[in-house]
């Protein structure tokens, strides 16, 4: 037996007329009011958390977009915007009495403009078809989340979703010149431009990585970069995920910007040797997936020296990819890992908090300790390279342990934290980790942030409920506010 | 300006509190002030200064992590100096850093950056963290010490380019990048549209150049118009193409850039830069204007500029970030009113202008900024709930707010 979590987020006035107004601005076959095919609709990649919306608009233009928000803002109907569906923290969660606007309609890919290193998209675009696009210029889009097969740019706008490469290449906020954008009015505008000169402050900046918060992107202008000259891959073993750990720490204190180091434990080569052609070995405690790019005399040099760093940190064994489709075994693998876990599990959850990485070894063993005590399996496949970890907590749903796990979860994001890093390096906070934001943040700068809320949306429709602890969420009194750990280290002040 | 009273000089993040509690209870309209070079945009109507320059020094400084804290009114050449000691840096180079000591909190306020914001971005790639105090009072935090984080709502990115006019930027997080172990530039002579195709193609064959810089000194005297004329037709500006990396890589990128771009490249030296740099900041007396525009708009902007300067007898130079869509025009001589029919027809092509130094009295000749961004309603907005007293730096973004 399952058992969901209904999270109750109710829209504050529902009026009668707006659905007939909304299948008379879209047509009524862009509206969904069916309970059965809502259904689809109730969640995200979190799927413990469900809300069944009112209905589901699915737009063709931006024009239509503007229109179904225009329904919303004249009748005071939240609305969430929905991309794929892929977020791992409940960001596209919909609010009761409220509805879901799709944007898998807008999948468009405007223009590719291989002079200005650009391309213009509509948001419901997959990622992976934007470097499908540029290909044949020889260039790509750099982010590159697991998910990018499916998951949209609407989305990895809205969560500034990352990626294995992100270590050298950044993450979607460095990757979009321009994004225009339907306000919560319905009034459209557009934030960035065609240059990085702009004069005012940055609303694309900060608009980018607010989880659908405010406004809804329907036209995206993202940067392309020229395929790197030289590609080489290695996995390196190491007895202990401690080692694994060091090495990571020691490769970046050298002054090596590989362009991607990623980590799977022992439970997560299990999982990934069940599923795929695996190239990882079996009984090794931990694997680091090091991939440089670039001109090819710079990666030859820098590829040798951090075979040699891995040595001297112990590794007891390197495979270096000897062409591309060993290559593509080993990222098959790395990126099939999520969904591998499935395998070895019935359920999990997935945190994604982040530490510094002189950090890494220390916070992985904490993390195992937690997990013994608990009596849960977690698995860890991550961006070893920026400190950004994916603890699976492994559970039965059957066997009574969901409360046990998600405790433990929290705890983990919590104790990223407590280290000096983040709850969350990618996947974004959502429903999942709104809670917890008190953990990290003060009073003063979540109200402080609010006020960038109620410049967007002062009636508070667009996407309600998320990011930020609400009463009605986490109870009267959000989580203490404890000391952030670098303040009672003096690094940082509060007043 | 009204005569300015008081001068609040505080030394850390309490005393800038303190400050801004004080000022609000007593109604003043404050002016902030890092070394007090930039002078970008309107001119601000103040009863009182936030003077940050003592509020200096690092706060952590970790080099395995990659990433430094420091107070805002430090001088970004001087923590260049402290990370320089462990092989890393802060990945912005605006002139102003090294020309005038621009501090950290000045430069992300400005907005400000350099040639390596080809590779890098700008400073609101580097920050990762910052603290900020608001107009009353209330001291809030955003981002982290870690490179990577979503949790929240970024504001260091609200507060780039908010010229002060949304609070005061306390203490900012950077990530650091580790130097490389060789650098080296290709120069090539030629003009800009040539400049640009060539950037183009060193960019598409792979060599992965850490800056694309195009710059030009125009002629100046009598006879401007024909020198300008003939100018063009010579081989006039310089291609400036920077590569990062291991000493055998940037040699052989280096050397394979040359082959490809002809006869007119040689090796580039450090004081290409620092002509560049110049140009960017210039000196009392000059204009200098930053602007906005796709890549390949280049050509047509220095057509514009090498037509205006003849039609109006100015002395016009100008250093491009090719593939930023960034420019920085520099006029000088000639008298305020003839460098406002430049800036104005320019920003009449080019709406995304900024005047980062005024020649003297080019301020009564000229509004302080052009036609406002599609999204100036939510800029005001934004403004309105930060500080809805508009005591932060008022007239600094006039007429737009
Ligand atoms: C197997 C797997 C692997 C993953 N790997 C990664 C990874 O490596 N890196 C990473 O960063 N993430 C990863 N994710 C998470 C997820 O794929 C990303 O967050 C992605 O950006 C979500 O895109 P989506 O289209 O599915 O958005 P959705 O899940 O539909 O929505 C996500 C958020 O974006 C908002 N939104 C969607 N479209 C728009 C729009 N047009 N305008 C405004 N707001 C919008 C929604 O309201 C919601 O808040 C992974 C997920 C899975 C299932």
């Amino acid at each position: 037996m399952v058992i969901f979590r209904i999270v109750e987020m109710t829209s504050r006035a529902v009026g009668t007329s707006w659905p007939a107004e909304l299948a008379a601005v879209l047509g009524p076959d862009s509206v969904i009011t069916d309970p059965a095919r809502l259904r689809t609709y109730e969640c995200d990649g979190l799927t413990g958390y469900r809300v069944v919306p009112a209905a589901v608009a699915l737009p063709r233009s931006t024009e239509e977009v503007a229109a179904a928000v225009g329904v919303c803002a004249r009748h005071g109907i939240s609305f969430v915007a929905r991309g794929a569906g892929t977020g791992l923290s409940g960001g596209a969660l919909p609010v009761a009495d409220g509805i879901v606007i799709s944007l898998q309609r807008l999948r468009r890919i405007l223009h590719v403009d291989p002079v200005n290193l650009r391309a213009v998209v509509e948001p419901g675009v997959t990622n992976l078809d934007i470097s499908r696009a540029a290909a044949s210029h020889g260039l790509y889009y750099a982010p590159d989340p697991s998910s990018q097969q499916v998951c949209t740019i609407g989305g990895n706008v809205a969560e500034n979703s990352g990626g294995a490469h992100c270590l050298k290449y950044g993450f979607t906020v460095n990757h979009v010149l321009a994004a225009e954008v339907v306000l919560a009015d319905g009034t459209v505008t557009t934030l960035g431009g065609q240059s990085q000169h702009l004069p005012g402050f940055d609303l694309l900046g900060a608009f980018v990585g607010s989880e659908g918060t405010l406004g809804i992107v329907t036209q995206v202008t993202v940067r392309l970069l020229a395929k790197p000259a030289q590609v080489r891959t290695m996995v390196a073993d190491f007895a202990t995920v401690a080692a694994a750990g060091d090495a990571v720490t020691a490769i970046v204190a050298a002054g090596i910007v590989p362009a991607a180091v990623e980590m799977l434990d022992n439970l997560a080569i299990q999982a990934v040797g069940a599923s795929t052609r695996s190239v990882y070995t079996a009984d090794t405690a931990a694997a680091l997936v090091v991939e440089l790019d670039g001109p090819p005399d710079d990666v030859a040099e820098l590829f040798d020296d951090v075979q040699r760093i891995c040595r001297d940190q112990g590794s007891t064994k390197i495979m270096v990819a000897a062409d591309a489709e060993e290559r593509a075994l080993i990222w098959q693998g790395r990126k099939a890992a999520f969904a591998a876990v499935g395998r070895i599990s019935p359920n999990y959850f997935v945190q994604d908090g982040v530490v510094p990485r002189g950090r890494l070894a220390e916070v992985l063993g904490r993390i195992a300790a937690m997990a013994d005590e608990a009596g849960i399996r977690v698995a860890n496949v991550f961006h070893a390279g920026d400190g950004n970890l994916h603890p699976l907590v492994l559970y039965s749903e059957a066997d009574g342990e969901h409360d046990r796990a998600e405790r433990l979860s929290t705890e983990i994001a919590e104790l990223c934290v407590e280290l000096g890093g983040s709850l969350s390096g990618e996947h974004g906070i959502g429903a999942d980790k709104a809670c917890s934001m008190p953990r990290m943040f003060g009073e003063d700068d979540l109200a402080t942030m609010l006020r960038l809320r109620e410049a967007f949306d002062p009636a508070g429709l667009c996407n309600p409920g998320k990011v930020f602890p609400t009463p009605r969420l986490c109870g009267e009194r959000p989580g203490p506010y404890r000391p952030h750990p670098l303040e009672t280290a003096g690094v940082i002040e509060r007043l | 300006m009204s005569a300015i009273v008081t001068t609040y000089r505080p030394a850390d993040l309490a005393e800038l509190r303190d400050a801004l509690t004080e000022s609000a209870r007593a109604g003043q309209r404050l002016a902030v002030a890092g070394t007090g070079t930039a002078q970008w945009g309107g001119l601000v109507d103040a009863d009182a200064v936030v003077d940050t320059t003592a509020m200096t020094g690092l706060i952590s400084y970790n080099p395995t992590d990659m990433t430094v804290a420091v107070r805002a009114g430090t001088r970004l050449a001087d923590l260049q100096e402290v990370l320089a000691e462990h092989r890393q840096w802060v990945a912005l180079d605006p002139a102003r850093a090294t020309a005038e000591g621009g501090t950290v909190g000045g430069i992300v306020a400005t907005a400000d950056a350099g040639p390596s914001r080809h590779q890098f971005g700008g400073s609101r790639d580097s920050v990762i963290g910052m603290t900020v105090v608001l107009a009353d009072g209330t001291v809030a935090r955003s981002g982290g010490h870690v490179i990577k984080n979503v949790a929240g709502y970024d504001l260091a990115k609200l507060f780039h380019g908010c010229l002060g006019t949304l609070g005061v930027v306390a203490e900012v997080v950077l990530r650091v990048h580790p130097r490389p172990a060789a650098t080296a530039t290709l120069a090539v002579a030629c003009p800009a549209r040539e400049a640009f195709t060539l950037g183009g193609r060193l960019i598409a064959e792979s060599l992965e150049p850490a800056a694309v810089e195009w710059t030009c000194t125009r002629p100046r005297g009598p006879g401007l118009a024909q020198r300008a004329e003939a100018a063009r037709e010579q081989r006039d500006g310089t291609l400036l193409v920077r590569f990062d990396g291991t000493t055998n890589g940037v040699a052989d990128r280096l050397r394979r850039a040359r082959a490809l771009a002809g006869e007119h490249a040689a090796e580039g030296t450090p004081e290409h830069w620092q002509k560049a740099g110049r140009l960017a900041v210039g000196a009392p007396g000059d204009t200098v204007l930053r602007l906005g525009t796709a890549p390949d708009q280049v050509a047509q902007l220095v057509m514009d500029v090498d037509r205006l300067a003849a039609t109006h007898a100015v002395d016009a130079a100008m250093t491009s970030t090719l593939f930023a869509g960034v420019h920085t025009v520099r006029l000088r001589d000639a008298p305020a009113a003839a460098h406002a029919a430049v800036v104005e027809s320019l920003r009449m092509a080019h709406s995304a202008a900024t005047v980062c130094r005024w020649a003297p009295d080019l301020r009564n000749e000229l509004a302080p900024w052009g036609d406002p961004p599609p999204a100036v309603s939510l800029l005001r907005a934004v403004k309105r709930r930060f500080d809805p007293d508009d005591r932060l730096c008022p007239g600094r973004f006039a007429p737009w707010f």
